[in-house]
């Protein structure tokens, strides 16, 4: 098994060579008229990168300890779906399963783009083939992910119990899937730089990766602070940790990403700062890998040192050079097409919102490499807080919501109608009145009132959009609702991720302006109130649970007189490990979670615990699942042959009673 | 003022108040980040200041009372090693010989006070010697 491990993952780094330069070439050949071996090179180069990640965890499921792996990251005692998670928890299986995913992806793009230009399609498959090849030759160089291991042993060490966590079985192959999509805008940059004649044909292609990618990178970032805050038992989600700010940065330039294409699309403009940001985007995808594997940042996530990050550093450089070097030397030839019609059209949106993401972006990354920053501009190494992101992050986000809010009623080069005014001033009332409702509730923060009031700014400028479209379509209501949903899905879909961003915005102000935190002692039996809560110590128990000793108490916790929720927080004590986890239980509603944290029990009377009130935070987590439907609705394939044919039909019948130039309007995307 | 230049005026207002916000949040939070070797032989200039110390639990040093949220050890670097008392929530993971990053102030030439304990994640990467 070692062998033929060992064997495919020559044959992988081989046929993903052979498979970029094949791309090359075929982009020559394909205007003298000659085929190309492109096709079957990235299907080889992705089978056998396949046959190793299957060698790779038929070893971890079966613990096969030859595997020196396998002896690191598994044990006989993991339930099968931990034992393959192990894939992805060390260096060398998680590289080969990034490696695997670009190589899908390639694999996917080539045939996405079967029907764009080839020599577009051929040289955008040789830079992301290239891309595998050369993760295929670091992990051949320094982290082979076959490797025999040295001792024989009937028992590997397993993994931490901190990873045992639902979360961590698909958040970081989502990370991954979402560094390897990204790979795909930043090949298409690349290719648009050296095209000569800098064609626009690579934007509807790039559009849909881009978001894809977003959309994939944001729910992983989200479902680690899902697991942070389920599993880490400090009551948050989020410490600007580096790791976590190096997949966040990419994700930050991503979204003005997203929006730049956009504006080139629609009004050819932003074209130089799009084409950086593609690039920007899977450079700074790979700084990230830097950050965790160097070694050189001790987060909370990484501390290994190893040769490999290095390697990521010396990309990310090399395409930095390159983007920059290719970007100037056709600065001429990506000037604007059009001026910006107006400071209150959508493309004078698009221009603040990316420049408030740039900045924070920039932020972010100098607050995360500021110890080495400041060790060589300054002698004396300095981090810095927390304090340092939220200054910014939270000026910068009440920008974006405002901005992403007013987007359903503003229109590309023009000015908004008079009706379009009308509704955003309803709007900008329906947002006053939110935050001043919130007001008379009780909450005082100006910050959260602010972001509530966006937030409901946002919703009704999209159900005023909705219902101006349907007004303009003429037909009854509902109807005329349904087809202008139908007519324009992709775009509604973009307007529902902007409620998706005001969702996770009111979710991560209340949770970090509005906690509330204390460390207690309660005796069995009694109870005491707290925040509104009375919380009673019914019981205090512990027992053996095989390989884990299990000490719990129950808490029963009531509001106004009600009970509302029995909670198990508990500490585990793993045997093998040797390792206690602290196992927090949350009650969880649209207002508020309470968050408990067991930290011992004293004489088996008294428990010592922190109890955490954390508003609003459920609305995180309802934020992703809108960019997950939003994003799907978006990316769903356009109509079928059959079903277009079904909707020509259809649509005279819709558009009978609309007058002529409103039928422009409905067409105009 | 034609559109295309107010919007860079708008630009450039939000790049210089960022600037400022950011500025302003490193000069309230800002620490140094020193090695143990490194702290001792700059004990006496920075007796009192903000800082996170990076070093090795020293071998039977580590006292945890979980009820008190209260962890004492000596950190070790190559050549020094200092106390260090942290309370506040503690990892779970904190061990012995364990590579930690503490978050605190240096209340004496020998002595750190700490409020946080940042230990390698469970998920991430061997560590050096692991691979």
């Amino acid at each position: 098994m070692i062998l033929l491990g060992h064997v495919f993952l020559l044959i992988a780094l081989i046929a993903a060579g052979y498979a970029s330069f094949t791309s090359f070439a075929g982009a020559q050949a394909f205007r003298s008229g000659k085929s190309t071996a492109t096709v079957p090179s990235v299907v080889a180069a992705v089978l056998a990168l396949t046959v190793v990640l299957v060698v790779l965890s038929a070893a971890l499921l079966t613990q096969d300890f030859r595997f020196a792996y396998v002896a690191e990251y598994a044990s006989g005692e993991l339930p099968w779906h931990y034992a393959l998670s192990a894939l992805w928890v060390g260096q060398a299986g998680s590289l080969l399963l990034w490696t695997w995913l670009s190589g899908l992806v390639a694999l996917a793009y080539l045939i996405h783009a079967r029907h764009d230009a080839a020599a577009m399609r051929l040289r955008t498959t040789g830079v992301l083939m290239a891309y595998v090849c050369l993760l295929t030759a670091i992990m051949v160089f320094a982290a082979d992910p076959t490797r025999a291991s040295l001792t024989a042993s009937a028992e590997g060490i397993g993994l931490s119990p901190l990873l045992l966590h639902p979360a961590m079985l698909i958040h970081p192959p989502i990370i991954f899937l979402g560094y390897a999509a990204w790979g795909v805008p930043c090949a298409l940059a690349l290719v648009a730089l050296a095209d000569p004649r800098g064609k626009a044909d690579w934007l509807p292609r790039a559009r849909a990766w881009t978001l894809l990618a977003w959309v994939v990178l944001g729910l992983g970032i989200i479902l680690g602070g899902h697991w942070a805050y389920q599993e880490l038992g400090w009551g948050g989600y989020w410490a600007w940790d580096p790791v976590e700010n190096g997949s966040l940065i990419p994700w930050l330039t991503g979204t003005a990403l997203v929006h730049c294409l956009m504006a080139w699309q629609y009004r050819g403009m932003l074209k130089r700062l799009t084409l950086g940001l593609a690039i920007a985007t899977f450079t700074l995808c790979n700084l990230a890998t830097f950050l965790t594997r160097s070694g050189m940042f001790s987060s909370l996530h990484a501390f290994s040192r190893s040769p490999v990050g290095w390697a990521f550093l010396a990309t990310t450089m090399c395409l930095s050079i390159a983007g920059a070097g290719a970007i100037a030397s056709r600065w001429a030839q990506f000037r604007p097409e059009r001026a910006i019609g107006s400071l209150w059209s959508r493309e004078a949106l698009v221009v603040l919102a990316s420049c408030g993401l740039v900045l924070l972006s920039c932020v972010t990354l100098v607050g995360t490499f500021m110890a080495p920053l400041s060790g060589l501009l300054g002698g004396h190494t300095v981090v810095v807080g927390p304090a340092y992101f939220n200054n910014v992050l939270t000026p910068i986000g009440l920008l974006l919501l405002c901005t992403s809010g007013a987007t359903p009623l503003l229109r590309w080069g023009r000015a908004p109608s008079r009706r379009q005014v009308r509704l955003l001033a309803v709007s900008l009332c329906a947002g006053l009145a939110a935050a001043l409702a919130a007001g008379l509730s009780g909450e005082r923060n100006s910050v959260v009132l602010t972001v509530l009031g966006c937030a409901a700014f946002a919703a009704s400028a999209l159900g005023a959009a909705v219902w101006l479209d349907a007004r303009r379509h003429g037909a009854p209501l509902p109807a005329a609702f349904a087809a202008v949903v139908r007519l324009r899905r992709p775009q509604y879909a973009g307007y529902v991720m902007h409620l998706g961003f005001a969702s996770l915005a009111v979710g991560i102000a209340g949770s970090s302006l509005g906690t509330v935190r204390d460390v207690v002692t309660i005796r069995a039996g009694e109870s005491l109130t707290w925040s509104g809560y009375t919380v009673q110590l019914a019981a205090i128990r512990s027992y053996d649970a095989g390989e884990r000793l299990i000490g719990d108490i129950q808490l029963d916790i009531a509001r106004n007189g009600r009970q509302v929720a029995t909670l198990y927080p508990a500490q585990h004590f793993h045997r093998r490990q040797n390792e206690w986890t602290t196992e927090v239980a949350v009650h969880s509603t649209w207002l508020r979670d309470v968050y408990t944290i067991l930290h011992g029990v004293t004489d088996g009377q008294r428990a010592e615990l922190t109890l955490v009130i954390n508003p609003l935070v459920r609305w995180i987590w309802v934020g992703g699942w809108i960019f997950l439907l939003a994003a799907g609705v978006r990316l769903w394939p356009a109509a079928t042959a059959s079903r277009a044919g079904r909707l020509a039909r259809a649509r005279p019948k819709f558009l009978k009673h609309t007058r002529p130039n409103v039928q422009r309007r409905l067409q105009y995307k | 003022m034609g559109t295309g230049r107010t919007l860079a005026l708008g630009a450039g207002v939000i790049a210089v108040a960022t600037a400022y916000w950011a500025l302003s949040g490193a000069a309230a939070t800002w620490q140094y980040y020193l090695t143990v070797d490194e702290c001792m032989d700059q004990a006496a200039r920075i007796v009192g200041s903000r800082l996170r110390i990076h070093g090795t639990v020293g071998p039977e040093t580590l006292e945890i009372d979980r009820n008190q949220q209260l962890a004492r050890f000596v950190l070790t670097g190559e050549r020094e090693c200092v106390q260090v008392i942290c309370t506040g929530t503690l990892p779970d993971n904190l061990a012995e010989g364990m590579e930690v990053v503490v978050e605190g102030y240096l209340e004496r030439r020998d002595l750190v006070r700490g409020h946080k304990v940042m230990t390698k994640c469970a998920s991430k990467y061997a560590a050096q010697g692991r691979t």
